[in-house]
């Protein structure tokens, strides 16, 4: 086993036993800290892909300021765990069959891709060097994704507006 | 480093929806140095700034068809024609809400301002031609609707379907963006011509990574039109926004979302066998035609009746979808079914100009009946009801035609233009949309909508007759007069009634839309 | 480079997170944890990007995860909102009891 393999499967494991606290647990903010735990086992994944600039944003927004959101709201709202954490009635029952229907057939997909035991591009040094760093993305970003990148400007305004119009008290 | 070479004739497609956002920041800015009591004026400016966008839209739409912004977008008529109506959609939306928020004291340059951002969104939702691009206008479109249908704080109705439409619309935009994952995975590419070319040779290797993607942003997007069985929750989400964002989603997310669901699928179909794309339209058309018009017919309450109606109706356009994607040489074609293409005459004529032109005119006649309809509603809901069940029962129609005889008659004409009874511009729109499906061959499913259309009219009609035939409560409510709601209305009633008859120059503008990028 | 994990693992890993994200908005009650399990949907389309970005040796899974990540952020936001508003008008975030409207 090489050390990718390893670190695969620790991130793996602890990925899925994470996101399991998030739609198991009872407690609302233990399911907010599986899903921090959820995030960091993910980065840790993306380090293995090589995209080294996508793990370091994922712990900073995703890990830091989306679930400071989430424990902030968590805390404001100070509820009361009572009930069942899950329901069931005949169309979710229908629902997780679907489910689970879809993941076996992405699974079934997944498996049946050609195996590549080694990436055929890896050979080419100067691809790898930059493969995944921030100067290579942001490169790309400013010339060929300017119209994406304008239009997340607008999104980022829309969504400011919109919170804080959602969140005033009274209209 | 290669810089890109932009110039203005790249961002001749992004101007209509350039023009609404400087619109909106205009309007955000009023509210902090213009804060007066009477704030009427920020609905004159919402309304101008969209006509304004509609104009350069319409001068849009006379270009030809070609990518721009390096393949992220594309400017094409029907791209462009379908922000002069998202933009009519918005002009009508913005008056209703003058009346309707100076009922409640609830005038703010916000809202006007989250209206002219989510019509941008649909603007530039509907010539993305990249997944990611996309996903983030389809975001700007939703997270402003989120807003507008969470905005009035009264009663618990807002909040629940405002949080409703945002788990729903976060749920399928994760569909969505999972499809186009795999579908990168199978093209290496994200951008719909590039998709497109890789996609023959992609399906010939990996088909099974190919479907995967195709049905889940297959299902993504059904989510966004509110197609059977993707509708749950889109009653209570249309009953619980306030009247005129409910007209704004019915007409214009609505419209936007079938545009972008068009595009995606011209490139995606590309290489995959033409009777799966066809055969999933079909179905997810004939679901949404028959249980719209069902589920809408045990409705007493007019506003979610209208909800009921407009899944009914989305169903009509991916009819209109159907037929686009109907396979070009049928095998089998003697036989007549719901989910076969018959040719009529030997061989397959080229419908997608009509189809393009069926499509447009329709989402025109639903666009003004729907904003006309909603607005009346909206004109006869009480401040006090917020709370109450029965804010938009029928019995708030009973006797309108004696208490306000010009009212009543303009919502009937809203109701036959739904309900496509002639000579309305509903009627018109269903004669263009279905007659382009029969010429595709589509006779099994054009007599199912024909069917369901006739089950709809049903329901129309039980509010005229209930205007019309119904004495008046001693309790009646009178419709609450603005200025700005009655201009709405007008032209509103007088555009249902006067496309009917006339359409004069509009069918030949729209068939210019048969050149569409990419087809 | 035999070593490598094969892009499969990697994806089968994206598709049980997509899949459970997908149980948990089918499932559970508490409206906040519903938003969570969605994150955890994006997440599993952000790993998916990048795992085919590495198969293929380019950069647009990565830069389309960016893009995800950000519009995610600003969903966040408003979503959050939401929510509250839900809270504030009603006590409770639980998904059973936000039913006024009847069908």
């Amino acid at each position: 086993m090489s050390a990718e393999q390893v670190l695969f499967w620790v991130f793996a494991v602890a990925t899925v036993v994470a996101a399991g606290g998030v739609i198991l647990a009872r407690n609302p903010i233990a399911c907010a800290m599986s899903l921090v735990a959820t995030f960091f086992f993910l980065a840790g994944i993306y380090v293995l892909l090589w995209a080294h600039t996508i793990a370091a944003v994922q712990v900073l927004v995703y890990a830091g300021a989306i679930m400071v959101l989430f424990l902030f709201v968590l805390m404001l709202m100070s509820l009361s765990d009572q009930g069942p954490v899950m329901t069931f009635s005949a169309w979710r029952i229908a629902g997780v069959v679907a489910v689970v229907t879809v993941l076996a057939a992405l699974v079934l997909v997944f498996r049946r891709l050609p195996a590549q035991e080694s990436l055929a591009w890896s050979g080419d040094a100067a691809r790898l060097g930059d493969f995944g760093t921030i100067k290579h993305l942001g490169a790309v970003m400013y010339t060929q994704w300017l119209f994406p990148f304008e239009a997340v400007s607008l999104l980022l305004l829309v969504a400011i507006v919109g919170a804080v119009v959602v969140a005033k008290a009274r209209v | 480093m290669n810089i890109p070479h932009l110039t203005f004739q790249d961002l001749l497609p992004v101007a209509p929806a350039g023009v609404l956002v400087v619109g909106a920041i205009v309007l955000l800015l009023s509210e902090v140095f213009l804060s007066t009591a009477q704030r009427t004026y920020q609905a004159v400016i919402g309304t101008l700034t969209a006509l304004l966008a509609g104009a350069v839209a319409m001068n849009n739409a006379f270009e030809p068809a070609r990518a721009a912004l390096q393949g992220y977008v594309v400017l094409d008529p029907f791209s462009q024609w379908m922000t002069v109506l998202v933009c009519l959609g918005t002009a009508l939306a913005s008056l209703l809400s003058a009346g309707f928020l100076n009922h409640r004291n609830a005038e703010r340059g916000e809202f006007y301002a989250l209206i002219l951002f989510s019509a941008a969104g649909m603007s530039l939702l509907a010539m993305s031609a990249e997944f990611i691009t996309l996903f983030i206008n389809l975001e700007v479109l939703s997270i402003s609707t989120y807003a507008l249908t969470a905005f009035l704080r009264r009663g618990p109705r807002p909040a629940e379907a405002g949080f409703k439409y945002f788990i729903l619309g976060a749920f399928s935009a994760s569909l969505l963006l999972y499809g186009a994952a795999l579908l990168y995975g199978a093209t290496g590419s994200t951008r719909f011509l590039d998709v497109g070319l890789a996609l023959p040779q992609a399906f010939a290797q990996q088909p099974g990574l190919v479907y995967a993607g195709f049905g889940l942003v297959l299902a993504g997007f059904a989510f966004k039109v509110a197609a059977v069985p993707f509708h749950m929750w889109t009653p209570d989400v249309y009953e619980g926004a306030p009247t005129p964002v409910t007209a704004l989603m019915s007409a214009g997310v609505k419209a936007a979302a079938v545009v972008a669901l068009v595009r995606t699928f011209l490139f995606l179909v590309k290489g995959l066998s033409p009777e799966v794309p066809f055969i999933a339209f079909s179905a997810l058309a004939l679901l949404s035609m028959v249980g719209g018009n069902l589920l809408a017919l045990p409705q007493r309450n007019v506003k979610r009746m209208l909800a009921y109606s407009s899944i009914a109706h989305a169903g009509y356009l991916l009819l209109g979808v159907a037929a686009l994607f109907a396979p070009a040489t049928a095998k089998g074609s003697d036989a007549v079914g719901l989910f076969t293409a018959t040719p009529l005459l030997g061989s397959m004529p080229n419908v997608a100009a009509s189809v393009y032109k069926g499509l447009l005119f329709y989402l025109l006649g639903y666009t003004v009946t729907a904003l006309g309809a909603f607005g009346t509603i909206a004109a006869l809901e009480r401040r006090e009801d917020e709370t109450r069940s029965n804010t938009w029962d029928l019995e708030r129609f009973a006797g309108l035609a004696q208490r306000k005889p010009g009212w009543a008659a303009a919502m009937a004409a809203f109701m036959l233009s739904l309900g496509g009874v002639p000579p309305t511009v509903g009627f018109l729109g269903k004669l263009y949309l279905f007659g382009a499906a029969v010429d595709a061959g589509l006779l099994g499913l054009a007599v199912a909508g024909v069917l369901a259309s006739v089950a709809g009219v049903y329901v129309y009609l039980r509010v005229v007759v209930y205007m019309y035939m119904r004495p008046a409560p001693a309790d009646a409510p009178a419709p609450f007069r603005h200025w700005t709601t009655e201009v709405a209305l007008i032209a509103s009633a007088v555009a249902v009634v006067a496309l009917g008859v006339l359409p004069g120059p509009v069918t030949e503008w729209f068939s210019r839309a048969g050149m569409v990028f990419g087809s | 480079m035999s070593h490598t994990v094969p892009t499969a693992n990697y994806l089968i890993l994206a598709a049980v997170l997509f899949c459970m994200g997908m149980l948990g908005v089918l499932l559970r009650r508490n409206a906040l944890v519903v938003f969570m399990c969605i994150e955890l949907m994006l997440n599993a389309a952000n790993l998916t990007f990048l795992a085919f970005a590495r198969e293929r040796g380019d950069s647009i899974g990565h830069l389309s995860a960016f893009f995800i990540i950000a519009v995610a952020a600003a969903e966040a936001a408003v979503g959050l909102a939401i929510v509250i508003a839900v809270f504030r008008s009603r006590g409770t975030v639980n998904i059973e009891e936000i039913q006024s409207m009847k069908h």
